[in-house]
């Protein structure tokens, strides 16, 4: 009898483990359609206008906080920046239409033709940031060995998220390896690994504020850690974002320099 | 002749006490000018053979794909350095010319540095590892631990950088870089030796061998990072040589031989890229007839265009997926593609040809990632095809340009055009180092200012001498002229007269000059945080007297002598025999 009942629930056991697993692969989307969906519900389709803080905390230089000014169209992805803070950087910016891209130097009043990999303002970030860039183009899903894409359910805090991995599908990327931590709910992402193409872990993101502008997610606020050089990290907050349409005269030189002054 | 040369002789010791203080300015003039040449030549040698060479070599040739100014990246290393080595002689060194700028790590503390590669496979010619060896002075290890099997990286850096990071020799390094694809990369470095350096641009500088550097930045073993070219005579020959060089340069059309693979069909076929700019599109529009496909996507940067033949000969269909195999020229293996035709074209001067026509950037991509292997019997448009321009060729030569500010916005160019495929650039020091070598300017102008002054010491003490030495022997003018002298005789006497005079005050100013090197190399100069340091050779200065130099220097004094001396000699000569008898002070 004893017998009997342990069999059976043995059996209830394993039957119920493998609904729950089954319900649970069933309802575990592909990584794909997670890049898909993540790319559909951030990717703003029209001209954008914000301020930007940059707060670099570099352990061997101490806090630099950069504040500026973004414009981007969206027709040709051309954008300018202007530097309001600090005193010493102010007024000088970046400006880039089509093919071209200056640096501008309000003690000079100069522009100077610069190349797409070099870095804003003396910071990390480099004009390729800036360029738009569709995560799907970029990376896919990695898969194990056995051809089963690398993606699980956990909780980030007490956030139950999806943490998949993905890798480079073209050359020219920054990391060739990135994990996400993903909202289940919302798609939202929360974290990012990046590591280098040896494997090594190189930077964390962490997505903390996320604003809604016409139904599309902007993050406002967010903080990478350099993993390379422990100590060393920037925040980035985001701020009075509009989507309204941006005159053409905003990308010339002209204005530029007029806003410098 | 004789005669005249004994009484110039003569009359020289008969003033001596004014010629020895003319002899003494002349020579005091001469030893300026010996030392400021020297000095200039060594300048320039060190600018020349030392700085440039290292920098930028006297001719360099350039790669980048896709328009990125990171990816110097040529694909075929045997190939380019083979139509360099065939077309350019009196070739000193060909080196390949790889840095990677990095964020390193020593023991607690980080600093930006430059990873260079040196190729310790190459036989160094025996002055240029002289030069090394006294340019960087080993303190610890030596440069051949840079090869030494199992040790994971070695690398020598210099005194300054190995105190920053707070390490020395055995200790772990970490670096952190963007490859040369863009990705970020991390490695670690063993420090196998520290080296001392007086030039403050080498300080920031950490060596390891060559195929470490170009492994770790993505490099295969036949692929080959910018060359720098060291050459004999380089300012003579730079320019017709990188001239030359470039007219050899000149790239054949790209293309894939390979199969077309559709379902069980597999047929042999050619394929092209085809360049996406205005010119070519319109040349394609007119000449292309599409018979099946879609018309509007002939130009999206998926398209794949099959000609009719070849979709006929594997009945393949606009919108059908298909693949493309090859074999690699590199590494005995082939490429399999998938692709799916857009449309099927017919074109007159292809009829017959199993033709793939892909745009460019996508036709690049898979070209540079795997070279394909030559095959003598591939289709290839001949070049009076009038579609000749429309079709990708194997790299894109960029112009020559000869000033700095032609070569900076080809520069832009590049990275601005986003030319889909890899460009080759040759240059020269004079577009690249030019304002390394506009300081030789300025030392020749040094130079040509010391030239001056003592041209016009010479022109003053001569003429003024002379003067004063015809004024006291008027009366013995007239004596010789009466007893017969001719006047050619009188004028060459005074002027043999000046030219002893330049040519002992020369060389006794070429010897002071020497006495005078001797002691200014001797001083020691502590320029350690110092940009001119580049200027010094292990912290002293650096001449380099020529024979050639020295002859042409005393060469030009006994021209300005004799120019100056002419005129009152022949005023001398010109003295009426009776006039001069008769003339008193």
């Amino acid at each position: 009898m004893f017998k009997k009942s342990f069999t059976l629930a043995l059996a209830l056991a394993l039957a119920l483990t493998l609904t729950f697993a089954l319900a649970l692969h069933a309802e575990t989307p592909a990584i794909s359609d997670i890049l898909k969906k993540l790319e559909e519900i951030m990717e703003i389709t029209s001209d954008i206008s914000s301020k930007v803080v940059l707060t670099q905390n570099k352990i061997e230089q101490g806090v630099k906080i950069i504040e500026m000014i973004y414009f981007r169209r969206d027709l040709d992805d051309s954008f300018l920046i202007v530097i309001t803070a600090p005193e010493a950087e102010k007024g000088n910016g970046y400006l880039r239409v089509g093919g071209n891209f200056w640096m501008y130097r309000r003690n000079t009043r100069t522009f100077q033709h610069i190349n797409r990999d070099e870095s804003i303002g003396g910071t990390d970030a480099k004009a390729d940031d800036f360029e738009k860039r569709k995560i799907t183009e970029l990376y896919a899903g990695t898969a194990d060995n056995k051809g089963k894409e690398i993606i699980n359910e956990e909780m980030l805090g007490k956030i139950p998220v999806y943490k998949f991995e993905v890798k480079a599908i073209v050359h020219d990327v920054d990391y060739p390896k990135k994990v996400y931590w993903v909202k289940k709910d919302d798609y939202l992402p929360l974290k990012e690994q990046s590591y280098s193409l040896s494997g090594t872990l190189m930077q964390t993101a962490y997505f903390l504020n996320y604003t809604q502008i016409n139904s599309k997610y902007v993050a406002v606020k967010h903080i990478y850690i350099d993993e390379f050089e422990k100590g060393n990290k920037t925040i980035v907050e985001i701020s009075n974002i509009s989507t309204n349409k941006l005159d053409d005269k905003i990308f010339t030189k002209a204005y530029l320099e007029n806003l410098s002054k | 002749m004789r005669l005249l040369f004994t009484i110039s002789l003569r009359n020289l010791f008969r003033q001596k006490r004014r010629n020895i203080l003319l002899g003494i300015a002349i020579a005091v003039g001469v030893m300026i000018l010996v030392v400021a040449r020297s000095f200039s030549a060594g300048i320039t040698d060190i600018l020349f053979n030392k700085i440039v060479v290292r920098v930028a070599g006297h001719i360099s040739v350039a790669f980048n794909e896709e328009g990125k100014l990171y990816r110097t990246i040529f694909r075929d290393r045997e190939r380019i350095l083979t139509m360099v080595k065939n077309n350019l002689h009196d070739v000193r060194e060909i080196e390949e010319a790889l840095g990677i700028f990095n964020r390193v790590i020593g023991n607690g503390k980080s600093d930006n540095s430059i990873l260079v590669g040196i190729d310790l496979s190459q036989n160094l010619s025996d002055e240029t590892r002289k030069e090394i060896e006294e340019s960087f002075r080993m303190l610890t290890g030596d440069f051949t631990d840079l090869g030494k099997e199992g040790l994971e990286n070695p690398v020598i850096l210099s005194e300054e950088k190995a105190k920053y990071l707070r390490v020395g020799k055995g200790d772990t390094l970490r670096i952190r870089f963007t490859n040369v694809y863009g990705n970020n990369e991390t490695a670690r470095l063993n420090v196998a030796g520290i080296v001392k350096n007086d030039n403050i641009f080498m300080q920031s500088v950490i060596f390891s061998e060559l195929k470490n550097v170009k492994r770790l930045m993505g490099f295969k073993e036949y692929e080959v990072a910018n060359l720098n070219i060291t050459i004999n005579n380089p300012t003579k020959n730079a320019v017709p040589m990188a001239d030359k060089l470039h007219s050899v340069l000149k790239p054949g059309l790209a293309v894939i031989s390979g199969k077309i693979r559709f379902g069980n069909t597999e047929k042999d076929a050619a394929v092209l890229g085809l360049n996406s700019d205005e010119t070519s599109q319109k040349l394609i529009g007119s000449h292309f007839e599409i018979v099946e496909g879609n018309k509007d996507k002939i130009f999206s940067k998926d398209s794949i265009l099959m000609s009719k033949d070849l979709a006929e000969k594997i009945k393949i269909r606009s919108g059908d997926k298909f693949e493309l195999i090859y074999k690699n020229k590199f590494e005995d293996r082939h490429t399999v593609l998938p692709y799916r035709v857009t449309a099927i074209f017919s074109e007159k001067s292809m009829e017959g040809k199993d033709i793939l026509l892909m745009n460019d950037e996508k036709f690049y991509r898979a070209y540079y990632a795997n070279l394909p292997e030559a095959n003598a019997n591939a289709y290839i448009p001949e070049k009076d095809n009038p579609l000749y321009p429309v079709f990708a060729t194997e790299w894109i030569l960029l112009d020559r340009t000869s000033t700095t500010e032609e070569f900076q916005k080809k520069l832009r160019d590049i990275s601005n055009k986003k030319w889909k495929g890899a460009t080759v650039d040759v240059r020269t020091m004079y577009e690249i180092a030019s304002d390394i070598l506009k300081l030789e300017n300025v030392l020749n102008i040094i130079t040509l200012s010391a030239v001056l002054i003592l041209f016009f010491i010479i022109l003053i003490g001569v003429i003024n001498t002379l003067r004063m030495t015809i004024k006291e022997r008027t009366r013995e003018i007239g004596t010789i002229r009466s007893i017969g002298m001719q006047k050619r005789d009188v004028r060459n006497t005074f002027l043999l007269e000046s030219l002893f005079l330049g040519l002992f005050a020369s060389i006794a100013g070429i010897l002071m000059a020497f006495g005078a090197i001797h002691l200014l190399s001797k001083l020691t100069f502590e320029l350690k945080d110092n940009p001119l340091s580049i200027l010094l050779v292990n912290g002293h200065l650096y001449f380099m007297p020529t024979i050639a130099d020295i002859i042409s220097i005393l060469m030009l004094i006994l021209c300005i002598v004799a120019a100056t001396a002419y005129f009152p000699a022949r005023a001398a000569a010109n003295l009426s025999p009776s006039s001069a008898l008769r003339y008193h002070d």
